[in-house]
């Protein structure tokens, strides 16, 4: 079922988690909540469930509103950071526990819950306690519990961060295929970049109690809203701009008040001069570039280079700009302290935001 | 780490002698002050229960066992029987109110819930003689409870509460609760609010929660408790005492009987030495109850890398 | 329903406690509430009253030595097993917790006859001994919870700037556990204060303690004077109960 969250608010005593929020989750997509710890993204899951009860604003799931619905009424179902398996329960009773709650008879139980186990590939572990499993196993039978209800929503908190790198990265493409095949319309909030891109259909970036972009990996990675998202889902450079002119044709600037540079057509109606920074990727500067190749480029020195294994990062400055750059492997390797170097960047490279 | 820390002060020694040597002139004090004050009186005393009592007091030249079998005469088969009764009432009371009260605690403001648990906890560093006093006052013929309920016509004599069981155990339920109410409050906070969560998204009702996950959870705390409160309430003195009265007599009024009146100490001994087998007795057993409950149970999970 | 509960235990909690308090401001002979005309007599009576006034210096100063030397063994072997961590740690901590599983009834029995047995009977020492025993259990816990939470560190860092482990003790820990050490020490006071059946059947005609007192008195008859005095023990010991949990005291404390 779908999922509709509309003007959502709020507050613990003096303290607001959430100021106002709007999204939409079509059925059976994957949307990922992203943002920095204390940006409302668990609260706002817990509203969605039940377990807060929002100051303002509704829920409907599926077109109906569920906003007053009591929690044990709404046919979702979440996994939680800590995964919360009731440890006095084996695995069996704790993946039955949703059925036995709906009355199921017991044949059904049983076979539900061989199903739910089998899922995530955990069959053999009916008998054993929370406590007698790795933490990789009660992740997975923390998930099969919420799957062998069959919910209209599943809501994942957080749910691979208490695991090492290399399940993680299991257990993100294994929850993904199953969200696929089952068509589970599926929440994940979470902190952690890769995780949003690699597992998510659409991603809301949230920044103190709101949602301030809702796109595509790729749209919130190279046309992010504003600085706070372009600065959280990875590396940036930020070069401030005076005497900005321009139009939806082109736009040209000052870069430290003496260098001409070309622009992304702008988007935003600011008044030119005003303050606006120009956000680049350090992806898209190119070095040793010849001239004429890219509208913009300039003279660098090169302050240090930084072998990282799968690529390369280089401190460069432009007259009393600082920038870094990221190259792919093996470029890097004939650069020094010390060079003088060619940068360079396309137009249509960067953001122009106004800073906030 | 022992090591680590004996190296700093004692350089130079051998591992394992280390081990032994550094924290012996600290614990010592300690453990003289136990064994002349605890270990030696209650070995005297057990020591004690097995000479025989003489008219011109204990007989240390010679050794039987007729005090132990002066405990299984009826006479005082009938003081045991009031002894659990009471206890049994004020217990069973205690574990009806228990979670009530602790769940109501529990969902307040954590300042809020400290000044209830203080609220509760203070009275029981009152002395038990003054609370005595107090339910004296309420439960006199004229007292406060009688005196209420004529004034809104419930009864129309007083009720008779001093110098009966049913006061003891009115002044016994609310003087030993707090040693149920801590284990089982303390358990209750240390709950994962996510477990409760959880069972409500998955379809438990509030009831249902609380039946299949707070209760499970946390009756081995509230066990512990009980079994301290009921010891608490066999070997109570003050309260039934000063409440009850001599025609009821339980069994820390008959061990003030022996021991300060009739001063048959090796008697009283095998009295004393009874109703501590009995407490050990039944501390054992609240133990083992509990960690049936405990083997696979417990708060969080445990979260092993792997 | 659970906040009538809440209520009726409540009430039923601190009802003896207030209303001993509260009657003992009554102006008549006779056990009247008072309501408005709050009097002093019976404070007075009961302030002149020798049996009471000699049983709080006795309450006051047994509650005083035992706490001190229960204060000052309990933190040395606190240190002991906070710092050493010996083998049998857990052995030894359930040894100093033990008495806790000794009803105070047996205990009062064999220290009555373990005192006089040994002639000490109606002297301070039995009295101290036994309240030091009484008070060791909670005395350990909470001194070993102020232990740990001084991190070891600084005692290396003095060691290795050169003062000896005793000089380390007496400059470094002790000042830190400062806090605690007073929170220990006013429960361990309040505790003995308070103490009542182990010290009724030890105590000696001579040797009365405050409460003990109290018994007696009420065994033979139940006036305001009682109340009186009563009501002055419930103000010290809510006083001293603030007082530590102002401290935060109770937090270490309450916790088993």
């Amino acid at each position: 079922m779908s999922l509709e969250v509309a003007g959502v608010r709020k507050a613990f005593g003096s303290v607001r988690a959430l100021s106002g929020v709007d999204l939409s989750v079509p059925q059976a997509s994957f949307f990922a909540l992203l943002g920095p710890s204390g940006c409302g993204k668990t609260t706002l899951l817990r509203v969605i469930a039940g377990i807060y009860a929002s100051d303002a604003g509704k829920v409907a799931l599926g077109g109906r509103d569920i906003t007053q619905v009591p929690m044990h009424r709404r046919n979702m179902a979440m996994v939680f950071q800590s995964y919360a398996l009731f440890p006095h329960l084996c695995a069996f009773d704790n993946v039955a526990f949703g059925l036995r709650s709906r009355r199921l008879p017991k044949d059904e139980i049983r076979s539900r819950v061989a199903e739910a186990l089998a899922l995530v590939r955990l069959e053999h572990l009916l008998q054993r306690y929370p406590c007698e499993m790795s933490g990789g196993q009660q992740q997975r039978v923390a998930l099969a519990r919420a799957l062998a209800v069959r919910p209209d929503l599943l809501l994942l908190d957080e749910p691979l961060s208490n695991l090492d790198q290399r399940l993680r990265d299991e257990m993100r493409v294994e929850i993904r295929d199953l969200q696929r095949r089952l068509a589970i319309t599926t929440v994940l909030v979470t902190h952690d970049i890769s995780e949003a891109f690699t597992m998510s259909d659409r991603i809301g970036v949230m920044q103190e109690g709101r949602i301030v972009q809702i796109g595509s990996a790729e749209e919130i990675y190279h046309r992010p809203a504003n600085r706070f998202v372009a600065n959280f889902v990875g590396p940036i450079n930020e070069l401030p701009l005076t005497q900005v002119e321009g139009d939806a044709g082109g736009a040209r600037a000052l870069l430290a008040g003496q260098f001409s540079v070309r622009l992304p057509a702008l988007t935003r109606a600011g008044p030119p001069g005003s303050d606006l920074t120009l956000i680049l990727r350090p992806q898209a500067l190119r070095l040793g570039v010849e001239e004429g190749e890219t509208a913009n480029r300039y003279g660098a020195e090169v302050e240090d280079v930084v072998f990282l294994g799968a690529s390369s990062e280089c401190r460069l400055r432009i007259g009393p700009l600082r920038l870094l750059a990221a190259l792919p492997a093996g470029s890097g390797a004939k650069l020094a302290a010390g060079d003088k170097v060619m940068v360079g960047w396309d137009a249509a490279d960067g953001v122009v935001t106004d800073g906030r | 780490m022992a090591v680590d820390a004996a190296n700093i002060s004692s350089a130079g020694a051998s591992a394992s002698r280390l081990r032994l040597r550094p924290h012996w002139p600290f614990i010592a004090p300690l453990i003289l002050v136990m064994a002349a004050g605890f270990a030696w009186p209650l070995l005297h005393v057990l020591v004690n229960s097995f000479h025989p009592n003489t008219p011109q007091g204990l007989d240390a030249e010679h050794w039987t066992l007729t005090n132990y079998r002066r405990l299984a005469d009826p006479l005082y088969g009938e003081i045991l029987l009031r002894t659990l009764r009471i206890s049994a009432a004020v217990t069973a009371i205690s574990a009806v109110a228990a979670y009530p009260v602790a769940l109501f605690i529990a969902r307040l403001s954590p300042r809020a819930q400290s000044w209830m648990i203080l609220a509760y906890v203070s009275p029981w560093l009152v002395n038990t003689v003054v609370k005595a006093l107090g339910w004296t006052l309420l439960l006199r013929s004229n007292g406060v409870i009688n005196t209420a309920l004529r004034a809104i016509g419930l009864i129309e004599q007083p009720l008779r509460l001093l110098l009966t069981e049913t006061g003891v155990v009115l002044a016994l339920v609310p003087g030993h609760f707090m040693f149920v109410l801590l284990p089982l409050w303390t358990a209750i906070s240390a709950l994962d609010p996510a477990l409760s969560w959880a069972a409500g998204t998955l379809g438990a009702t509030p009831a249902g929660v609380f039946r299949r996950i707070v209760l499970p959870l946390t009756l081995p705390a509230l066990i512990v408790g009980l079994v301290i409160n009921f010891i608490m309430n066999m070997t109570a003195f003050a309260i039934p005492m000063l409440l009850g009265g001599v025609r009821n007599q339980v069994a820390s009024m008959l061990a003030y009987q022996v021991d300060l009146v009739s001063l048959d100490w090796p008697f009283g001994g095998a009295l004393a030495v009874a109703l501590l087998g009995f407490t050990l007795a039944l501390v054992f057993v609240g133990q083992k109850l509990a960690v049936i409950g405990l083997s696979s149970r417990g708060g969080k999970p445990e979260v092993s890398p792997s | 329903m659970m906040l009538a509960v809440n209520i009726v235990m409540l009430v039923a909690v601190l009802a003896p406690v207030l209303l001993v308090v509260w009657m003992s401001f009554t102006p008549t002979a006779s056990f009247v509430l008072p309501l408005g005309d709050f009097s002093l007599r019976w404070y007075r009576e009961a302030l002149s009253y020798p049996g009471f006034v000699d049983a709080f210096f006795l309450s006051a100063e047994l509650a005083a030595i035992a706490s001190l030397i229960t204060i000052a063994a309990t933190f040395l072997a606190a240190y002991g097993l906070v710092r050493f961590r010996p083998r049998g740690r857990e052995a030894l901590m359930a040894v100093f917790t033990a008495p806790l599983l000794v009803p105070a009834v047996v205990f009062g029995i064999a220290m009555l006859q373990f005192i006089n047995q040994l002639g000490l009977y109606n002297r301070l020492v039995g009295l101290v001994l036994a309240h030091v025993i009484l008070v060791i259990p909670f005395a350990i816990r909470s001194l070993v919870a102020t232990l740990g939470s001084v991190p070891e560190e600084l005692e290396w860092a003095a060691m290795m700037l050169g003062r000896s482990r005793a000089g380390t003790l007496w400059h470094v820990t002790l000042p830190l556990c400062a806090h605690g050490l007073v929170t220990a020490f006013l429960f361990s006071f309040l505790l003995s204060f308070s103490e009542v059946t182990t010290t009724i059947f030890m105590s000696g005609p001579s040797l009365q303690t405050l409460p003990v007192r109290i018994y007696n008195y009420m065994s033979d008859r139940i006036d305001p004077t009682v109340a009186a005095v009563s009501a002055l023990v419930v103000m010290i010991s809510l006083a001293l109960v603030l007082a530590l949990n102002l401290m935060g005291g109770f937090r270490r404390l309450a916790a088993r």
